[in-house]
């Protein structure tokens, strides 16, 4: 269930919103929500997003040392887990998973998710993950961007609408069992059988409650086993889908090459040497659940420098300030897991995206009172 | 008993050898009339004082969680019971994974420098 990351492996599958007040006329006091699901805060996706909007997130200081969540300059990320309704015992009793709604607060997360869009400060209950239990409330003041992560960032309508964007990182069953393995194989108790009865037991929760989020999502990232190696079942290698939805306000997907046409693409070649298995794009309109998407593929991995910046040259409306800027955030970050694959890839180019749409939601902001004075 | 071991045995690091026996002795232990004992103790105390709570505690939780889930599972295997075990399973295990994450990424002074900024092994100086 988390983002991906194969050392932190947190969280497998992750939702992220994003959005900003609409109703205040502040000009200056833009909120956009990010939804991730599972891994709270810690996971891969976060840091990059929040290392590009510039800073370091870091949990509350002086406050609860297993708070979940993180804090920069301009981003606050929030756990989903801190609107759990039941504790670990709570569940345990009323034999429920955390993927099962009841076992969350739907009407608080609103509540206070709605406030803080309206820019003012909540008390948020904390989920201690290493306890089980609730723990007492921690204050969170308004940022300027509220980034939500979790399970059920848009499992309920009226959160959803609030977002602004929201993101939806969807690991496939192979890649999530070799994720789970070597997360989990190290430790002690754990066998292959336990790890495998883990997945098949929330299995028919995930796919009730979790999965059908991702048709509301703006961005989907796939994470699937790759398709240049013939049986590999290691995992290693990672076929990434990045599955962007046309027609979102202030969302430009980005593509390669042509707008719109199908493209497949070797970039390995006269001019760039790649190593085994080299590294395969495609892009191309797609249609997903109803909705009219843009997806932009990349299948292998990237071993040198050069590679890296071959590709983003070639790639368009990644909305980097210059040249060479998702190579640099990818370098800035190489020692995260699939810092040489897709997942660090679009992780990167999403991040880029919604800094962007944050600046034009900001600009829009700003020009609307200007308007209303000339007229 | 590793509490009290563990408060008595950071000290010796600042206090000179002579006063070591003394303070252990001061602590209590009924093995200190069989001086050889004592020394096993002293190094048992030791050992246990390097090892670090929270992931052994975190690990333990995770092996006692998987064998409750095959408890729970054993008797039936689509029951709510089952899977809200197996779901601890994994909560379990995703957090003992962070834990372990994060103490690998954590340096000491960059901590305690994050904190106490201002003291003399913090300070940086930009010309």
């Amino acid at each position: 269930m988390a983002v991906s990351t194969v050392y932190t492996t947190q969280s497998f599958h992750s939702t992220c919103s994003i959005s900003t007040p609409s109703k205040t006329h502040l000009g200056f006091n833009q909120k956009k929500q990010i939804l991730f699901y599972n891994s709270c805060g810690k996971s891969t996706f976060m840091r990059r997003l929040t290392s590009v909007f510039g800073g370091a997130a870091e949990p509350p200081k002086g406050g609860n040392p297993d708070s979940n969540t993180l804090i920069s300059d301009t981003t606050t990320v929030i756990c989903l887990d801190d609107y759990h309704s039941l504790d670990r015992t709570g569940r345990k009793e009323k034999g429920v998973t955390a993927l099962d709604p009841r076992a969350n607060d739907f009407d608080l997360m609103y509540e206070q998710v709605k406030a803080m869009k309206e820019g003012k400060a909540v008390d948020k209950p904390i989920y201690n993950h290493v306890t089980g239990l609730l723990d007492p409330p921690e204050l969170i003041k308004p940022p300027k961007i509220l980034v939500i992560e979790g399970l059920h960032p848009m499992f309920d309508q009226r959160v959803r609408d609030l977002l602004d964007f929201s993101i939806y990182l969807d690991i496939s069953n192979e890649v999530k069992f070799a994720w789970k393995i070597q997360r989990d194989m190290a430790e002690r108790g754990h066998s292959l059988e336990s790890i495998k009865a883990s997945i098949e037991a929330r299995k028919p929760d995930f796919e009730a409650y979790i999965d059908p989020q991702k048709q509301y999502a703006d961005a989907v990232i796939e994470v699937l086993p790759t398709q240049l190696i013939p049986g590999d079942n290691e995992g290693k290698i990672l076929r990434v889908r990045l599955i962007m939805k046309e027609g979102v306000k202030y969302f430009n997907p980005v593509y390669l090459f042509d707008e719109g046409s199908t493209i497949s693409w070797i970039p390995c070649g006269r001019k760039l040497t790649c190593s085994y298995p080299g590294i395969k794009f495609t892009y191309g309109p797609e249609s997903y659940f109803g909705h009219e998407v843009s997806v932009l593929e990349m299948d292998g991995q990237f071993d040198r420098l050069d590679e890296l910046i071959y590709v983003e040259s070639h790639l368009s409306n990644l909305s980097t300030k210059f040249y060479g800027e998702v190579t640099q955030q990818m370098l800035k970050h190489s020692e995260f897991p699939g810092s040489n694959n897709g997942t660090g890839l679009f992780q990167t180019i999403v991040g880029l995206k919604i800094r962007d749409l944050y600046e034009q939601i900001t600009a829009s902001k700003a020009a609307a009172p200007l308007q209303a004075t000339k007229a | 008993m590793a509490t009290i071991s563990s408060i008595s045995l950071s000290t010796p690091r600042a206090v000179p050898k002579s006063a070591e026996p003394q303070k252990l002795s001061a602590s209590a232990s009924p093995q200190l009339n069989y001086p050889w004992r004592r020394s096993c103790q002293l190094a048992a105390r030791r050992r246990m004082v390097v090892v670090s709570s929270a992931p052994d505690k975190i690990e333990d939780k995770v092996a006692e969680s998987i064998k409750g889930a095959e408890e729970a599972c054993s008797d039936n295997p689509v029951s709510g019971e089952c899977v809200a075990a197996w779901d601890e399973v994994e909560e379990l295990s995703a957090t003992a994974s962070h834990l372990r994450d994060k103490k690998a990424a954590s340096d000491p002074l960059e901590a305690y420098c994050k904190d106490n900024p201002e003291t003399a092994e913090c300070r940086t100086y930009e010309d």
